[in-house]
């Protein structure tokens, strides 16, 4: 008789608990933040922030693309979606910040939800082109309408002496206070966007990124599914927008151009799309590194060609990114310290 | 009871299924043909992937072509395809849970995945990742699939498709023990013309999308007609 159990298999491959591997998320934030709040200069604590948040929306961008293979290329326009809105709600009604920022990371989620319409009949280049020029559609946008400063009317622009900065929350006004409460959100943002992935939603996911066929054959209402992972890609890069905003109080309509997104994109496959640690290591790539060149006082443009290159050696030798390599490295690890534990 | 009527698929000039009127009644019941036979496009009918332009189909007297390939699974339709689609980086567990989650209610689901997990024999491994698992055992994941809920109806595309003579035996046990244990009829495509005689009671022979064969197993194999279209003798 055939015993389909008699096959022996690597113990690396067992699946860990889904409470370990959602606890693991403010473990490593909890240490990352620690070291950089007793380490770092004032340079370098804002350019951590500003890696933080970004690292939610590669978090977004990676539930997109690791699991679902859609490649959206507007994801920094819904970062700048969140940021705006995060500025009009708070210099026009100055709720508490979380109130602020809630607004933004919802009208985002909605925002990327319109954005990902066209993805419940697209997929591949097309989606890619398509999302690329709706971030180049918002660039144009927020170059005319720039972001709110205090002024009234809908753009809430002011002129001159009227320029306000937005209000950090009142419980982290400082520098340090205001890291450590951007890493607070950054990690119940990736634990949110963990637990989908290991959880109903993930599973639907998976099938989906199997075939739209196989996935209808299992009940799965792949529209709906679809649709949660853009809304919810979208609240995460909304919720980046409004840390963002609340680090230096004000945005730059410059700072956000369609090749950002791009730009975004690449640095989440540099990083790995398909472990959470990912859009960590993405996010202090697109600010650590040119904040190295800067404090070296080297062009931080140069970092295009930079990218450019780990980009081409992620494509070529580590699809899984960075996270998928330190990933493969601790089962190793894992597999020979059990071996060693046996002996 | 499956009963097709009159049923008719045309893709541009062409009719894969051309004025099919059928009764499959066994428990499990076989579909043969030549390749380009219209197989696997009745099987896309039955799922609601393909939409006739013509006919009835019927599944214990429920009308199945008024319902969406969803309704139809969450009435009880379940399918395997001809290339094994199980999530490689989903355990064998989650790919259960993975139907489990839209067929079932929250508080039944892990009593019946429990249940298909002790099915297919697969307890040991539950913990396994579809990427580690070898050809057998994620066949017996996609059977393992289809018993999960209550099927009514499980369509099995070619699911001995590249195991052993031994592995196929096993899996040919675990599909006879489905009607008896869940009530459901099964219609099993596959070229194994001897898995289909251990299998099936009952077997409906395809041609040129038309009715070449259905009765008893023994007799529709022993038919000149079916001999010389689809077993190539002259």
């Amino acid at each position: 008789m055939v015993s389909p159990m008699t096959a022996s298999f690597p113990a690396t491959a067992a699946a860990r608990t889904l409470s370990g591997q959602i606890l693991a998320i403010p473990m490593t934030v909890a240490i990352f933040s620690g070291a950089i709040a007793l380490f770092a200069n004032s340079f370098w604590l804002s350019a951590a922030t500003s890696a933080i948040a970004l690292s939610l929306s590669v978090a977004g961008l990676a539930i997109l693309y690791g699991q679902l293979g859609l490649v959206s290329l507007c994801q920094f326009a819904l970062v700048g979606v969140g940021g705006w809105v995060t500025l009009r709600v708070g210099h026009a009604f100055h709720p508490p910040f979380e109130v602020s920022l809630l607004a933004g990371g919802i009208v985002a989620a909605v925002v990327g939800l319109a954005f990902g319409l066209p993805a419940l009949r697209l997929r591949g280049l097309y989606l890619a082109l398509v999302t690329l020029m709706l971030a180049g559609a918002f660039q144009i946008i927020i170059s005319a309408w720039g972001f709110p400063d205090g002024g009234s009317g809908f753009l809430g622009r002011a002129d001159g002496a009227g320029r306000a900065m937005l209000s950090r929350p009142s419980i982290a006004g400082e520098a340090i206070p205001y890291f450590l409460y951007v890493n607070v959100f950054a990690a119940l943002g990736l634990m949110i966007a963990q637990w989908h992935k290991l959880a109903r939603p993930g599973r639907a996911w998976a099938l989906i990124r199997k075939g739209e066929t196989v996935a209808i054959s299992a009940g799965v209402p792949v529209l709906v599914y679809k649709a949660w992972a853009f809304a919810l890609s979208g609240f995460l890069a909304g919720i980046a927008g409004a840390l963002l905003a609340g680090n230096v109080g004000q945005l730059d309509g410059r700072a956000f151009t369609s090749f950002e997104s791009l730009n975004l994109f690449a640095l989440a496959v540099v990083g790995g799309v398909y472990n959470w640690y990912g859009a960590l290591i993405a996010g202090l790539l697109l600010r650590a590194i040119p904040a190295l060149l800067t404090d070296l006082g080297i062009d931080g443009y140069v970092t295009i060609g930079i990218f450019g290159l780990a980009l081409f050696q992620a494509l070529a030798t580590a699809p899984s990114g960075v996270a998928g390599q330190i990933s493969g490295l601790l089962n190793r690890l894992r597999a020979h310290l059990g071996k060693s534990g046996a002996e | 009871m499956i009963a097709i009527e009159n049923l008719i698929v045309q893709f541009g000039g062409v009719r894969p299924i051309d004025c099919l009127t059928a009764q499959l009644s066994a428990p499990v019941s076989g579909l043969i043909g030549p390749n380009g036979a219209g197989k696997t496009t009745l099987l896309n009918v039955l799922s609601g992937f393909v939409r006739p332009i013509e006919g009835k189909v019927a599944v214990k007297g429920q009308a199945l072509l008024d319902l969406s390939p969803l309704q139809r699974v969450r009435a009880g339709l379940r399918r395997s395809f001809q290339t094994e689609q199980v999530v490689e980086d989903l355990t064998v567990v989650g790919n259960l849970k993975a139907i489990a989650d839209h067929v079932l209610p929250n508080n039944e689901r892990a009593e019946s995945v429990s249940a298909a997990l002790d099915f297919v024999r697969l307890r040991a491994v539950a913990a396994t990742m579809g990427s580690s698992l070898n050809l057998f055992q994620r066949r017996l994941v996609e059977l393992g699939k289809c018993v999960v809920g209550t099927p009514k109806l499980i369509l099995l595309d070619e699911p001995a498709a590249g195991l052993s003579n031994e592995e196929s035996g096993v899996l040919r046990e675990l599909i006879l023990r489905i009607p008896g244990e869940y009530g459901a009829q099964v219609l099993v495509i596959d070229h194994d013309v001897d898995l289909i005689r251990a299998m099936c009671t009952e077997t409906l022979v395809l041609d040129y999308g038309r009715m070449l064969a259905l009765g008893p197993t023994d007799e529709v194999l022993a038919s000149p007609d079916v001999r010389r279209a689809y077993l190539g003798e002259f």
